[in-house]
């Protein structure tokens, strides 16, 4: 009897210090994805230059000045997800642009001269909210997008997600992303298309019976569908690589409704400087892109951080393009960063790409704009970084983590074009 | 050189800022202006043809 007594008591103490410990079992720490709301307040003031513009049929100023203001805004909803918020704001001066028009401004019309009518300027805004979620282990994240884009003749409504899977302790990274754009044009065809235009109305010379083959476009919408993969992988304590590949499917509108085309079998009407167009661009309405690139960054030393880039590019338009980058981040000290950086781009012209009046009429598919010409581009670019880990200086209840610097020079060395741009950033943590 | 799993206390260079595998926050408006004015896009974090009037 008083051995069953022992006995029961050893097993109910054994029971209920089993129920205790798992009541007591101590959570495992999870820090928070994001710690406190991140501002980001980004600018970049742009130029650009060149002598092919695609508005006058490849042959023009291509003068240009945008002035874009960004605001980026990353909120914390919870330890385990974020919310992103982008907005930005692009406002131009074109005088390519210009010249969709280049009857309505005083000065005589010319492709090498800005009209000053309407069509000289105008305003791009975007907006994109991104949600994302993080997985207790913080090895699994699910992202989704949404965006809305509007310009003067172009409209966009984007969705999109991610699944990022990190494996090996966090050394390997894993994303598969998926995106749809379904955009519309409002086109806005050169003036001598449009309805209303006489020829009897303006001094001109060269052939009296202007025709062209120009017909509206009747399905205005373009949509864009995209897949990406991503692989990245720590190499050792100092190297990092990542392996990326998008595959991009077009349809509908991918032809440019300004942009002019001039027939080298059709005789040329002119208009004081100004030759009017035969037709506008004509570019298939369907399109396949496949990118496959590489970032290799490399941690020479406390001072010194190389990385590179490179990708190949090809679609269906026939143009391959090959893009290698290589920055040298210089660290001085804890706080600034001193980054010069080198691009060289080069790429074969699309099938359907004609100089300027080469095309002849009988084409199917005909385009002179001088982006989707064979060319090389080289571009150098200089950046500054002040960076406080400690977001010392507060203002207005946010620390500053760092403001960013850069300007790069552009230029296409078998063109006539070159651009500038100066982009500026400041980054704040809420307190 | 090989994979290996480096520790996380181990990451202190990797975790640098400049050791990101994408683009600087800055690089956007580069990338952007690289879309509109070149034909190839894609594999950069950028824009691959929607949601503009771009290449």
């Amino acid at each position: 009897m008083k051995k069953n007594i022992a006995f029961y008591s050893i097993v109910l103490l054994l029971v209920s210090g089993h129920i205790m410990a798992q009541e007591e079992e101590p959570t495992e720490y999870k820090k928070r994805v994001l710690e406190a709301v991140e501002v980001n307040l980004l600018s970049s003031y742009y130029t650009q230059d060149g002598e092919n513009a695609a508005v006058t049929g490849g042959r023009g100023t291509e003068e240009l000045t945008d002035i874009a203001p960004s605001i980026n805004i990353s909120i914390p909803l919870n330890d385990d997800d974020v919310l992103t918020v982008d907005a930005t704001v692009s406002a131009y001066t074109s005088a390519s642009s210009s010249n969709i028009d280049p009857f309505d401004g005083p000065q005589p019309a010319d492709p090498f001269v800005a009209s000053s009518g309407a069509s000289e300027q105008d305003t791009w805004f975007g907006l994109t909210a991104n949600y994302a979620h993080s997985s207790d282990d913080r090895n699994t994240i699910i992202s989704g997008n949404v965006s809305f884009a509007n310009e003067y003749d172009y409209s966009s409504i984007g969705f999109g997600g991610s699944i990022t899977k990190l494996f090996n302790e966090k050394n390997t990274e894993l994303q598969l992303n998926v995106n749809a754009y379904f955009d519309s044009w409002r086109p806005q065809y050169p003036i001598e298309f449009r309805e209303g235009f006489n020829l009897s109305d303006y001094s001109f010379s060269g052939n009296p019976n202007f025709s062209s083959n120009y017909t509206e476009f009747q399905d205005e919408s373009r949509n864009s569908y995209s897949i990406g993969v991503s692989l990245s992988q720590i190499l050792s304590k100092s190297i990092q690589t990542a392996f990326i590949g998008d595959v991009v499917l077009q349809n509908g509108l991918l032809s440019t409704p300004h942009q002019r085309v001039y027939f080298g079998d059709f005789e040329d009407t002119m208009v004081e400087n100004f030759t009017l167009g035969n037709d506008i661009e004509r570019l298939p309405d369907t399109r396949t892109k496949i990118a496959l690139g590489n970032r290799t960054n490399f941690y020479l030393n406390q001072n010194f951080i190389l990385r590179t880039y490179y990708r190949f590019y090809t679609d269906d338009w026939g143009i391959d393009s090959h893009t290698f980058k290589a920055e040298l981040p210089i660290k001085l000290g804890l706080n600034y960063t001193f980054y010069p950086m080198y691009r060289y781009y080069t790429q074969t012209a699309a099938n359907d790409f004609g100089e300027y009046n080469t095309i002849v009429s009988t084409q199917e598919f005909y385009t002179s704009d001088y982006d989707l010409a064979e060319y090389d581009a080289h571009q150098y670019g200089i950046g500054f970084k002040y960076y406080d880990p400690l977001n010392k200086l507060n203002i207005g209840g946010f620390g500053l983590k760092s403001i960013d610097l850069k300007y790069n020079y552009y230029e296409r060395t078998t063109q006539n074009f070159n651009a500038n741009i100066t982009s500026l950033s400041f980054n704040f943590v809420a307190n | 050189m090989s994979c290996v799993a480096v520790k996380e206390y181990e990451k202190i260079n990797i975790n640098d800022p400049d050791m990101r595998l994408s683009e600087r926050d800055l690089d956007k408006y580069k990338s952007t202006f690289q879309s509109y004015r070149e034909a190839a896009a894609g594999a950069n974090g950028g824009k691959t043809g929607g949601g503009c009037g771009c290449n």
